[in-house]
């Protein structure tokens, strides 16, 4: 093959802004950038002086699509630094909220984003004429994740309710029990949904990078642990380290930064896949079983299987958020979710939560008035770019080998991209 | 006798949809109105939106739906452009309507790029400018506020472009349309709101769930905000704090609505 300059300007069908670059020279991948062109909102100064009430609302328009994730680790940094204990129920709402974006994201980037790839499609809107079921299911399924978040949070996007301490307001019981109901009922299109990705033929690449998630005994967390597992190294690291080990560092191509692991210096993924690498035992029964019917199992370590991992986790999200409803339509459930009183003093904290693109950490350090006086906010994608790049250069040689043209590379990096399902506007904050 | 409605029916409108500096939240409440996605993008033809589809920029389109404030040289000329090309221009959302959160890093914006990329800002970030809404580069014709948009609003400002319509837009503030859900004042518990100078035109959903106004849908026209700080003082709330709260939404419109 002749020398090969792959550009893709502001690809589509992700969210956020990015351009992909990739050479080969004489049959050798030479350069190989995903280019996050997405513009600075300067978050992490925006919030600098400003008083603790108001930092998870502005933190939360990081990004609409994961904005629940973003409210709740950011109130979770801010309670860490305040030592306030929050009641069970409180922590089952967040965790709903949480959830909820999972659904919506989950949803959006299998229907809307990926399965056009693989079905042949620009976007999503010709499903509505070829397979009306599916569409219609895919858009029931994302307006169920929509439907949970505004249950929960007021709103679809940026929630309303959710503070330090507890939350504003919250649905009557009839509201948990038909959610629940609701969400009971999709539990069978997602378990086919597990099916229609396996089905999807992926290129068989072995990521060398580690994975990394948020881990505790017998559950498959996503709000309630300060633990986490790079898999691959088994190295547990409590969350408020993550600034030791964790290094963040800026290239030219990239308006995010990149992060690898501090001490060795390499690349990790966190998403999905990661959370099943860490924690597939602890799955939910249904969720277990359809994933090892579809033959994902730990260690999966092909990137591509991300996209098979979002579908396993709708299955228990589902029925996970089923339980929780339920345990809330009781009134007595795990006391009020009123916000607790707590005293204002200095210090540094910070949240983590899973949020659907893998482990999300917000750094806070506060002076004794509440104001903020440094923020760190580590994202998902930022944390999965060098990991990307290292896979997408395992790709191209792939495809080389294998004697593919230009337009078949093309595809399968941008296939690969959106296996990692990036939020670059996360990413850029 | 039935005659044939189509062979007479004007071409749809070509609908472009375009993303500055936001959290593409908006975007995404578009497409959070699910049942009903297919019928309103149906009155269009969609030509480009790049969250959705990956069918290249097309050079012409009649209506621009633009996200987001513009905070690099390379936006503003790509909002100019959209300007020249599109008859009607939609800014959706608190960014492309006020500046929005975005704004809130306009002042001291050189010192806050260096704040977080030290002395070597990268060159992706592009030509990096105070943060800005699309009214300070470009005449917008239409805009939908809040932050999210609420879908609907989108939808009713859509059909107003389609179809027209000689409704008045409120300017009124939040309070007067607040009040009649009868969920009591925040005010009376020497808790700040700012529904007091807010644009109406949102139900008040925030206050309805135990949550003040912050004010995403930015100013009003008629807000009379220097009673409003005195209103603060007496219930106990410094001025200077009603102030740093205003920021937030109107950190680069304040000027035009209080001058």
């Amino acid at each position: 093959m002749a020398d090969v300059t792959i550009e893709v300007d502001h690809l589509a069908r992700i969210e956020g802004h990015g351009d992909l670059h990739l050479c080969i020279e004489n049959g050798e991948v030479t350069e190989c950038n995903l280019t996050v062109v997405e513009p600075a909102r300067l978050f992490e100064s925006m919030v600098v002086g400003r008083y603790f009430e108001e930092v998870p609302y502005i933190a939360s328009r990081i990004c609409g699509i994961c904005s629940s994730s973003h409210v709740v680790t950011d109130i979770l940094a801010i309670e860490h630094i305040f030592n306030v204990e929050v009641t069970e129920r409180t922590n089952t709402l967040r965790e709903l909220l949480v959830y909820g974006s999972y659904l919506q994201n989950h949803a959006t980037h299998l229907f809307v984003f990926g399965a056009p790839d693989f079905l042949g499609y620009e976007s999503v809107f010709p499903l509505a004429q070829t397979n009306k079921e599916l569409f219609d299911h895919a858009l029931q399924l994302k307006a169920l994740g929509n439907e949970l978040c505004t249950t929960v949070g007021g709103r679809s996007v940026h929630p309303i309710t959710a503070v330090v301490g507890g939350f504003t307001s919250e649905p009557s019981s009839e509201d948990f029990l038909a959610l629940a109901d609701k969400l009971e009922a999709m539990i069978p299109f997602t378990e086919e949904s597990v099916d229609l990705f396996a089905g999807f033929e992926a290129l068989p690449l072995q990521t060398e990078g580690d994975f990394l998630a948020m881990v505790e005994p017998g559950a498959y967390p996503v709000c309630t642990s300060q633990n986490a597992l790079f898999v691959r190294s088994d190295q547990e690291f409590s969350c408020q380290e993550v600034q030791e080990v964790i290094e963040e560092f800026s290239q030219d191509h990239s308006a995010a930064f990149l992060a690898c692991n501090r001490a060795t210096k390499k690349p990790y993924m966190t998403a999905a896949l990661a959370r099943i690498n860490a924690s597939w035992s602890n799955l939910g029964k249904t969720a277990r079983f359809a994933s090892a019917k579809a033959g994902l199992r730990p260690p999966e370590l092909n990137p591509m299987a991300n996209n098979l991992a979002q579908a396993v986790e709708l299955v228990d999200v589902l029925e996970r958020c089923a339980e929780l409803c339920r345990n809330l339509a009781e009134p007595s459930f795990g006391g009020s979710s009123l916000p607790v009183e707590f005293e204002i003093q200095a210090g540094y904290g910070v949240g983590f939560t899973e949020a659907p693109r893998g482990s999300l950490f917000h750094c806070l350090e506060l002076d004794e008035n509440g104001r903020v006086v440094k923020a760190s906010i580590i994202t998902p994608t930022a944390q999965n770019l060098m990991n990307l790049e290292a896979d997408m250069r395992q790709l191209a040689e792939l495809m080389l080998e294998r004697g593919a043209s230009e337009d078949e590379i093309r595809l399968e990096a941008e296939k690969l991209v959106r296996a990692y399902d990036p939020c670059l506007s996360c990413s850029v904050h | 006798m039935k005659t044939s409605m189509n062979t007479t029916a004007a071409p749809k409108k070509k609908l472009a949809v375009f993303g500055l500096a936001s959290c593409f939240g908006c975007q995404l409440q578009i497409t959070n109105m699910e049942p009903h996605l297919l019928e309103v993008l149906d009155q269009v033809e969609l030509s480009y939106w790049q969250l959705t589809s990956s069918q290249p920029k097309p050079n012409d389109y009649d209506i621009a739906v633009i996200e987001g404030a513009v905070t690099t040289q390379e936006a503003q000329e790509l909002v100019k452009e959209i300007r020249q090309t599109a008859s009607v221009v939609i800014a959706i959302g608190a960014c492309a309507v006020t500046g929005g959160i975005p704004g809130l890093a306009a002042p001291r914006f050189d010192e806050r790029v260096e704040e977080v990329y030290s002395s070597t800002c990268p060159q992706a970030c592009g030509s990096l400018q105070a943060p800005v809404p699309v009214s300070a580069v470009v005449p917008v014709d239409f805009e939908v506020r809040c932050c999210p948009i609420d879908p609907r609003d989108f939808v009713s400002v859509l059909e107003r472009v389609l179809q027209g319509s000689n409704r008045s837009i409120s300017t009124a503030t939040l309070c007067g349309e607040c009040k009649r859900n009868e969920r009591g004042c925040f005010w009376g518990r020497g808790i700040m709101c700012l529904g007091l100078v807010t644009r109406s035109g949102c139900s008040a959903r925030c206050p309805s769930l135990g949550r003040p106004c912050n004010g995403c849908a930015g100013l009003s026209k008629d807000a009379n905000t220097a009673s409003a700080k005195v209103i603060a003082t007496e219930w106990g709330i410094d001025p200077a704090r009603f102030e740093e709260a205003l920021e937030m939404f109107n950190q680069q419109s304040m000027e035009d609505n209080c001058g």
